[in-house]
């Protein structure tokens, strides 16, 4: 049960459900005259619980896939590397400005989470950040992040 | 105002230099999106989203619906020629499709997939026109115990019909509307689930959820494994097919263009359910049934037009409801929202010029597909020889600048990458992400509609069955509902999905 990767996943949904009807409770329920702001989020809430113990209930009394069985044969190591990448490029992309972070992460993945020849890296980069950057502020007008270039590009 | 003079409205604003360019843009990346495994229309569509700000209206909304019955078009090619679906429609395509390319006979089944979608997609168009008029009369009446029961119908039908766990697809579609319900409420003017973020006050944003669910995670998923393209290296020969090839597909052509309309109509039908049923139907009333899965034409043609008819039948809930019939819609009703518009029954008359532009744009644009289609496959296939390696950087880098671009800000890329890493696991686990989305969109205005339907009726809820469209459409739900209670239902909905994945 305990390696049951849907008696997880039912948890996980569990979890939402239950705080979901707290904030509906939190948020004040109303009168059925006069429904509250949070008479949709408590019944959703009730509604998320009983469809996750659907889930749940099946994983508690037979076997399903184990929650290994599902990254077996994978390459979950590449997923993982991406998954950072694109987390830092959200923290950073303000400070550091859409162009350096961009370079960055695309050379990044090119070059080492599945790579390609690096001369085509650095072309393909190169070419895909600054031809973004034109389109977007000559042509859309909008403002991209000058971050750590902004003396540079004005 | 009849249809002759809407249709000629209609063409007069279509036919704007401006708008036959964003035309020609949607079909051209609806085709490109359709072409490249990896990348389909909701992600091409979300990608957009913020370019649709820099112009009119009526060139977003083109160039959108553009992209959707573009990518029904290119999907084919990429299931004929390299057995990867381009898109989810075209799953079903691959098993006739490759066949006969693998037999020396890709030119036909290329050409026969373009035509036939040609031929649909004009019919669901002049249907659209014809229909869509008569159905905002009907709907003006709709009131919101009407519109709530309908939203109703929709998500619980499209969890019917989604894969896996009927369970897990409500699920995702509760979630999707707590995570619609984000932000200041309607009528008390609340902040809820907000957490203290500025950020949260206006909702969550779709281009961020969806970009998340469907763009990173999709392409988190395809890393996971090699992808390994095998592009038919034989040439692909004439695109005519042979009279004997016309005869053998023009009935399934027809019939997969009137299922495929009806079945797009329907809330949470689709070009994906269009396909399958078409490929089911040809199959049943054949008369040498064991062609299919060997190269029966008919197994390419019927799907195929059923694809794009769904494709144009779609619109009718959307432009005449205001209810986006699926996720695509879904989508197409954000860029309607985010130009301050409300398609529904009052739209036809309130802005005639935008609902018939739209439909005359529709026409040219399906023209435009079959001349991009039939000459420029070999430009396609080139395409497709892209190493995904590469495709999938810029991939990720155009999810990136399209959900900055969306809201300006940095927030929406971290929200972004929330919902990247949720939609990856959701895949893993064999949660469906599109009943989500639908939610998420129709959540505010399900809310609102039950709100207002209990204030008007003093609390009472057998407002939702005295009123008789109301009352249909929650007795359909809660057939759907209780389906998987009933052996030759629960058989029937779980073979559809099985076929499906």
């Amino acid at each position: 049960m305990i390696r049951n990767s849907e008696f997880w996943g039912g948890l996980f949904w569990l979890a939402i459900g239950a705080f979901v009807i707290w904030v509906g409770r939190d948020l004040g329920l109303g009168r059925l005259q006069e429904p509250g702001p949070g008479f949709a989020f408590y019944w959703i809430g009730i509604a998320m619980c009983g469809l996750a113990l659907a889930v749940l209930a099946p994983a508690l009394v037979s076997r399903g896939p184990s929650l290994a069985s599902l990254w077996t044969g994978t390459r979950w190591g590449k997923v993982l590397v991406v998954i950072a990448l694109l987390l830092a490029y959200s923290v950073l992309f303000e400070a550091i400005g859409f162009i350096a972070c961009t370079l960055a992460l695309l050379l990044v993945l090119m070059w080492f989470v599945d790579p390609v020849d690096w001369w085509l890296a650095i072309i393909v980069a190169v070419l895909a950040t600054f031809g973004v950057w034109a389109a977007l502020t000559k042509w859309l007008k909008i403002q991209l992040p000058a971050g750590v270039l902004a003396g540079i590009l004005g | 105002m009849d249809v002759i003079d809407g249709l000629g409205q209609g063409f007069a604003v279509a036919l704007q230099p401006i708008n036959l360019l964003y035309c020609f843009i949607g079909v051209f990346i609806g085709t490109l999106v359709g072409v490249l495994p990896g990348i389909g229309p909701v992600s091409a569509m979300s990608l957009l989203l913020p370019v649709t700000l820099s112009g009119t209206p009526e060139s977003g909304i083109i160039m959108m619906a553009g992209i959707y019955y573009g990518s029904m078009y290119g999907g084919s090619t990429t299931s004929i020629l390299v057995n990867i679906p381009g898109e989810a429609a075209s799953v079903v395509t691959c098993i006739d499709g490759h066949e006969m390319a693998k037999q020396g006979r890709a030119g036909p089944a290329l050409g026969i997939a373009a035509l036939g979608s040609f031929a649909a997609g004009t019919f669901a168009i002049v249907a659209l026109m014809l229909v869509a008029p008569a159905l905002a009369r009907v709907a003006i009446a709709f009131g919101p115990p009407e519109y709530f029961s309908l939203m109703v119908l929709g998500l619980t039908i499209l969890s019917f019909l989604s894969q896996g766990s009927m369970a897990k697809s409500l699920l995702m579609a509760t979630f999707g509307i707590v995570l619609g319900l984000v932000g200041i409420d309607q009528i008390t003017a609340q902040a809820r689930m907000t957490f203290d973020r500025l950020e949260l006050l206006d909702g969550i944003g779709l281009v961020p959820i969806v970009m998340g669910l469907f763009g990173v995670a999709e392409i988190l998923f395809n890393l996971e494994q090699e992808l390994r393209r095998d592009v038919m290296q034989a040439r692909i020969g004439s695109l005519w097919p042979s009279l004997a090839d016309w005869t053998a597909s023009k009935w399934a052509v027809l019939r997969g263009t009137v299922l495929g309309f009806f079945l797009g109509i329907l809330p949470g039908g689709g070009a994906v359910i269009a396909s399958f049923a078409s490929y089911a139907l040809e199959k049943k009333i054949s008369a040498t049934p064991e062609r299919f899965g060997k190269g029966a034409i008919e197994g390419v043609a019927g799907p195929e037009a059923a694809n794009n008819a769904a494709a144009g039948g779609a619109f009718i809930p959307l432009m005449t409801l205001g209810i986006p019939p699926n996720v695509v819609m879904a989508l197409l009703l954000g860029a309607f929202i985010i130009h301050g518009l409300q398609p529904g029954p009052l739209m036809m008359t309130q802005r005639p010029d935008l609902f018939w532009g739209i439909v005359a744009s529709m026409y040219i644009g399906n023209a435009m597909l079959l001349v991009l289609n039939m000459p420029m496959i070999g430009m396609w296939v080139q395409v497709l020889k892209l190493p995904y390696r590469i495709l999938f950087p810029l991939i990720l880098m155009f999810c990136i600048v399209g959900v900055f671009a969306s809201g300006n800000a940095a927030f929406d890329v971290f929200v972004m990458v929330v919902f990247g890493v949720l939609g990856y696991l959701m895949r893993k686990f064999g949660y469906e992400p599109a009943p989500l989305v639908l939610a998420f969109v129709l959540g505010p205005m399900l809310e609102n509609n039950l709100r207002k339907s209990l204030i008007l009726s003093q609390g009472d809820f057998t407002v939702f069955l005295e009123r008789p469209i109301s009352a249909v459409c929650l007795l359909l739900a809660a057939v759907a509902l209780l389906a998987p209670l009933f052996p030759a239902l629960a058989r029937r909905r779980s073979r559809f999905a099985t076929e499906q994945t």
